[in-house]
C-alpha cells in the first residue's frame, strides 16, 4: 500500500528558502530519517517557501487564482513523502521518524493509487483540496466520474505528468505527532484545516506561469482548490 | 433449542469465530457478514439437529466456508482480483479451534490508536463481545444511527488505511497496551455502573471484561498493568452483587453486607496484584491497591486507610485530576478526621470539572453530616441532588438529606423541649 504523508510546520519554518542554512539543517535531519526506511521511501520532496504559492479555486466553474496557500491555517505544507510499506504500523514507523513530526505534524493519508514521479526536476506539487465532507468514495459513481475528468487532464498535459495519485476520503486518514518521544495519533486529517486533501499531482513547468497554467486545468470539486507549490530539485 | 440458547451461543461465540474468520480472509466486514449468516443457518438447522457439542467450531467452521465461498464467487467474477489472493486453502479442522490468540489480535486491532476512542470501545464491543450496535448505543446512550455510522466509518478505516490484523510486536506493546486495557475496562465500567438499560448486559459485560483481562494476562504475562487491572476489575465485580439493594438503590461500600462478597474473586484479585507489583508500578496498580484495602477489610472501620491514602497518592503522580484529590480527601477524612478531609475538599471548590457534577457537593455533604453539623450538611445534600444524573444516586441522597434534617430538627427541638 502506499500512504501520502504530509508534512507539516509552523508557518514561520516555511519561510525559509533552499539556500538557506535552515535549510540545510532541515534537510540533513530529514536525511537521517531515511536511514532504515528502506524501501518505505518511494517519492516526496521539500517545498519551495509558501509565500511563493498559488493557490487555484474552483469558483462556479471559473479557476481563481491567489498568491500562497490558503490563509487561514496554522500550519503549512513544508514536504511530501510518499511511502510504501504492507500496512499502516509498518508505514507508522519511519512516519514517527520524520522531522515535522516532532515539530508539527505529519499527516498520513493511505493512496488509492499511486503513480511514481520519474524525475522531478523543475516540478511543481499540485495539492488537490477540497472542503471538509465534500470526500468521496473509490467505486462510487461520483469517483468514476472524477476519475474520467482526471484522465482526460492526463491527456491535455501528456509529458507534465511526472507523477501523482488519489487519496481515500478523510476518514481513513490519521494525523501524527510526536512529543517527549512519545507518539500521538489522532483520527482524520489535521483538525483545523478547512480544506482536506484528496489527491496530488507532480507537474513539470518552466517557470510559476505555465505552472499555474497547468494546474488550473486540473478538474476540481466545486469549492475545491490547488495548492501549488514548487518542488526543490534534489542536489545535482 | 430456545431463542435464549441462541442468545448465548451468540454472545459467547461470535466474537471468537469472527476474529478467526477475521484472521483467515483478512476482511473484517467479510468475516462479520458470514458469522451473521452461520448463525442464520444454525436458527434454521439446530431446532431439528439439536445444538453441536462445540457451538462456537460449528459456526466457526460455517463461517469460514460461506466466507470462502464468498471470496470464490467474486474472484470468477473477475472484478476482485485481489482478493482472489487472500484465497488459502482451508485449514484442519483442529486448527479452526481454539482461537484465543486470534481474539487478541482482533482487540489489538479495535484497538488500534489511529482510531479515536469511542471507534475502539464501539468496536470492541461489536467485534470481540459480540452486541449488536442497538445495545452498544442503550450502553452509551446514544443514537443507534450514530453507533453504527461509528461502526462502519472504524472498519472502513481499518480496510483502507491498512490496519494490520496481528498483535503488534514487541516494541510497540509498551504504547499498545494501555488503548487496550483502558477498553477493557471502559467495558467492564460499563457493566458495572451503567445504571440504565437491562441487567442481563451490564453482567454480561462485567463478565466480558474479566474474559478479555484474562486473555490479556495470559498473552502478556510480563505486563503488570494487565494482572493490575484484572485485580481490579476481580476486586469490584467481588461485590457487584451487593452494589445495588432489591429496589435497586445504590449501597455504599460501608453499608454492604462483605459476608456476601464472592471471596473467591477478592482472593484472585490479591493474586493478580502481587503479580502485578513484582512487575513495578503503574495507574491501575496504584488503583488496585486501594480497591485491595477495601476489598480484604473485615468491616468499614478496619479498612487499612493508610493504605488508601497512600494509593491515591500514587495515583495522583500518574496524573494528577480533581477526582483523584476529592477521593483523596476522602480517605483523609477517615485517617484522620472529617475536618483535615473537609480541609482538602474545600481547596477543590473552584475546580471546573466538579462543577458541574452531584459528587463534589456529595462528597462535602457527607464529611459535614460526620463531622457532626447537619445544617450545613443539608444544604450541600440539597446542591447534590439538584446536580444528580441518574434516579438511584438521587434517592440515596435524598434519603441521606431526610436523615440531616432529621437530626437538624431534633437539635431545634431538644432545647426548648
Amino acid at each position: 500500500m502506499y500512504y501520502l504523508a504530509l508534512l507539516a510546520g509552523e508557518k514561520n519554518a516555511t519561510e525559509w528558502g533552499p539556500d538557506s542554512p535552515e535549510f540545510a539543517v532541515a534537510m540533513g535531519r530529514h536525511q537521517a530519517s531515511w536511514d532504515g526506511a528502506g524501501s518505505a521511501l518511494v517519492g516526496g520532496g521539500a517545498l519551495y517557501p509558501s509565500a511563493e504559492a498559488a493557490t487555484i479555486r474552483n469558483e462556479d466553474g471559473r479557476a481563481l487564482i491567489t498568491d500562497g496557500p490558503f490563509a487561514e491555517t496554522a500550519e503549512v505544507i513544508g514536504g511530501f513523502y510518499v511511502l510504501e510499506g504492507s500496512d499502516l504500523d509498518e508505514v507508522l514507523e519511519h512516519a514517527r521518524r520524520i522531522p515535522e513530526a516532532s515539530e508539527g505534524s505529519v499527516e498520513l493519508w493511505p493512496m488509492f493509487e499511486w503513480m511514481a514521479v520519474t524525475d522531478q526536476k523543475g516540478c511543481w506539487l499540485a495539492l488537490l483540496r477540497e472542503p471538509v465532507g465534500a470526500a468521496v468514495s473509490p467505486g462510487t459513481p461520483q469517483w468514476d466520474e472524477g476519475m474520467a475528468e482526471h484522465e482526460q487532464f492526463g491527456r491535455v498535459a501528456g509529458s507534465a505528468v511526472r507523477g501523482g495519485g488519489a487519496l481515500y476520503p478523510p476518514d481513513s486518514a490519521t494525523t501524527i505527532r510526536v512529543r517527549d518521544g512519545e507518539l500521538l495519533l489522532t483520527d482524520g486529517p489535521f483538525a483545523e484545516t478547512a480544506e482536506v486533501a484528496n489527491g496530488l499531482y507532480v507537474l513539470a513547468a518552466d517557470d510559476r506561469e505555465s505552472a499555474i497554467a497547468l494546474a488550473a486545468k486540473i478538474p476540481v470539486s466545486p469549492k475545491g482548490c490547488i495548492e501549488l507549490r514548487q518542488i526543490v530539485a534534489d542536489a545535482e | 433449542m430456545d431463542g435464549d440458547t441462541l442468545s448465548r451461543v451468540f454472545r459467547e461465540e461470535s466474537g471468537r469465530a469472527l476474529a478467526t474468520v477475521a484472521r483467515m480472509v483478512g476482511d473484517l466486514s467479510l468475516a462479520e457478514d458470514a458469522v451473521q449468516e452461520a448463525f442464520a443457518e444454525a436458527i434454521r438447522s439446530w431446532p431439528d439437529s439439536g445444538v453441536p457439542n462445540n457451538p462456537g467450531a460449528w459456526i466457526t467452521t460455517v463461517a469460514r466456508n460461506r466466507a470462502l465461498d464468498r471470496l470464490r464467487r467474486e474472484s470468477l467474477r473477475g472484478d476482485k482480483e485481489h482478493d482472489a489472493a487472500r484465497l488459502v486453502p482451508p485449514p484442519d479442522e483442529e486448527e479452526v479451534w481454539p482461537v484465543r490468540d486470534d481474539q487478541l489480535r482482533l482487540m489489538f486491532t479495535c484497538c488500534h490508536p489511529a482510531l479515536s476512542s469511542e471507534s475502539q470501545v464501539a468496536l470492541t464491543l461489536r467485534l470481540v463481545a459480540g452486541l449488536r450496535p442497538a445495545e452498544i448505543a442503550r450502553l452509551f446512550l446514544a443514537p443507534e444511527p450514530t453507533v453504527s455510522q461509528r461502526l462502519s466509518r472504524a472498519k472502513a478505516k481499518i480496510r483502507t488505511a491498512g490496519i494490520p490484523f496481528r498483535v503488534p510486536p514487541d516494541h510497540l506493546l509498551p504504547e499498545r497496551t494501555p488503548q487496550v486495557l483502558a477498553c477493557i475496562y471502559l467495558v467492564f465500567t460499563e457493566g458495572y455502573s451503567a445504571t440504565s438499560g437491562d441487567t442481563a448486559i451490564r453482567d454480561e459485560l462485567c463478565e466480558e471484561a474479566l474474559r478479555l483481562g484474562r486473555l490479556l494476562c495470559e498473552l502478556m504475562p510480563d505486563e503488570g498493568e494487565a494482572w493490575a487491572l484484572m485485580a481490579l476489575m476481580l476486586f469490584h465485580d467481588s461485590r457487584r452483587a451487593q452494589r445495588t439493594d432489591a429496589a435497586g438503590d445504590l449501597v455504599p461500600l460501608e453499608c454492604q453486607d462483605r459476608r456476601r462478597w464472592d471471596r473467591a474473586k477478592i482472593e484472585e484479585g490479591v493474586v493478580c496484584l502481587r503479580a502485578a507489583r513484582r512487575r513495578g508500578g503503574g495507574p491501575y496498580s496504584a488503583q488496585a491497591t486501594i480497591a485491595a484495602a477495601h476489598a480484604t477489610a473485615p468491616n468499614w472501620e478496619a479498612t487499612d486507610w493508610g493504605t488508601v491514602v497512600a494509593g491515591y497518592d500514587e495515583l495522583a503522580a500518574y496524573g494528577d485530576s480533581p477526582a483523584v484529590r476529592l477521593n483523596h480527601a476522602v480517605a483523609v477524612s477517615f485517617r484522620d478526621s472529617p475536618d483535615a478531609g473537609l480541609a482538602e475538599v474545600d481547596a477543590l471548590a473552584g475546580e471546573p470539572r466538579l462543577a458541574r457534577t452531584h459528587t463534589l457537593h456529595a462528597t462535602r455533604a457527607d464529611l459535614l453530616r460526620r463531622a457532626g453539623r447537619p445544617a450545613e450538611a443539608s444544604v450541600e445534600y440539597r446542591a447534590a441532588i439538584g446536580l444528580a444524573a441518574n434516579e438511584p444516586t438521587r434517592r440515596f441522597l435524598t434519603r441521606r438529606l431526610t436523615e440531616v434534617d432529621g437530626e437538624t430538627a431534633a437539635r431545634q427541638i431538644r432545647p426548648r423541649g
